[in-house]
């Protein structure tokens, strides 16, 4: 499969996911972030778990196609930062805020829109700024494994159990 | 049920999340992890190329090759807005709205300020997603997906900052039909 078909189907799947599950719903998004309403961060708290068992399994078996990011500490606190408040603010993050535009969202269609300026902002201050502050404690491209010297299965294995423990625990009562 | 009520999901949370964790394996396994936000910066370097190709030739970032052009990444956008518009369809759950219910409660009817509120936000979350790397696909779910350590300082900051807004913008809850 070409890079491009493979892409469309992944990325259509996400979507179809991302609505399913109602994090494509900034109400949603927003109770969770209040800690009013613990649908969303249930939802997410489970992608997680569920990714990391699934991509430990696989590259066990030497299928994971790994992409980890440069640990660049600062900027990684700064970035985060600035998305929190966007995203406490509005209730949308960039794939979301995708999915809900084409589920008919025009608050999302302007936040699309907004972000698409942040992208130029970001090209246009990179060399400037950007580039300077990502030098700044930059760990490079490591994992919790690597820099623990652990094997990954010491990771994993608590990470998932007290994960699905805490949320068994914690499940709502109907 | 009056207007003012956050309505039910479509699914429970934990089917939600299995179907999220295996469309993130699938990715894993056939090509790359997930994420979002760096074909924001592809299809802007794209405009800039035409308008000022001797700045983007000399750009350090957008000169990559990375940015030029339209791969995996830029494909993995196109599929995720077709299939949340055919997931919404087939739910039933497409519907014009311009305000959330949250924002309602907190700040009147006014879709006006609701748009605004949209728009510098999204400045600076994609500013934000671009400066640390990724956003809440690829450096948070991906990121713990493959424990990267990046995940850590991201995670903390986003969801506390998040959290914070959150409580700063919207003081007042609606009703939530759970």
């Amino acid at each position: 499969m070409s890079p491009q078909i493979t892409g469309l189907i992944i990325g259509g799947l996400f979507g179809a996911a991302l609505v399913l599950a109602a994090l494509a719903d900034p109400d949603k998004i927003i109770g969770t972030l209040r800690l009013k309403d613990f649908h969303a961060m249930r939802t997410i708290a489970v992608f997680v778990l569920v990714g990391m068992l699934g991509t430990w399994i696989l590259e066990m078996a030497g299928l994971a196609h790994f992409s980890v990011k440069p640990a660049a500490i600062i900027s990684v606190l700064i970035g985060g930062a600035l998305l929190g408040i966007g995203f406490g603010l509005t209730g949308f993050c960039p794939g979301t805020g995708l999915a809900c535009a084409a589920s008919g969202r025009i608050d999302a269609l302007i936040t699309v829109l907004g972000m698409f300026l942040g992208a130029l902002a970001f090209i246009l201050i990179y060399p400037s700024i950007v580039a300077p502050i990502d030098n700044i404690a930059n760990y490079g491209k490591t994992t919790l494994p690597q820099i623990t010297n652990m094997p990954k299965a010491l990771w994993v294995i608590p990470i998932f159990l007290l994960g699905s423990i805490i949320l068994f625990l914690t499940r709502p009562k109907k | 049920m009056n207007e003012l009520t956050v309505s039910k999901p479509p699914l429970p949370w934990w089917a939600a999340g299995i179907l999220l964790g295996l469309v993130q394996v699938l990715a894993i396994g056939l090509a790359k992890p997930l994420g979002v936000s760096t074909q924001f910066v592809v299809a802007d370097a794209k405009i800039i190329k035409q308008i000022a190709p001797e700045y983007a030739q000399n750009h350090p970032l957008i000169s990559n090759e990375k940015y030029q052009k339209f791969g995996y990444g830029w494909w993995l956008d196109v599929g995720l807005v077709i299939g949340a518009f055919l997931a919404a369809i087939l739910i039933r759950r497409w519907k014009l709205k311009a305000t959330t219910v949250w924002w309602q409660q907190n700040h009147g009817p006014s879709i006006l300020t609701r748009l605004i509120a949209g728009c510098c936000g999204g400045f600076i979350i994609l500013l934000g997603a671009r400066f640390a790397h990724g956003c809440t696909s690829g450096q948070f779910a991906s990121g713990w997906a493959q424990l990267s350590l990046s995940a850590v300082p991201f995670t903390i900051t986003m969801f506390g900052f998040g959290i914070l807004t959150a409580f700063l913008v919207y003081p007042k809850t609606p009703t939530i039909d759970k």
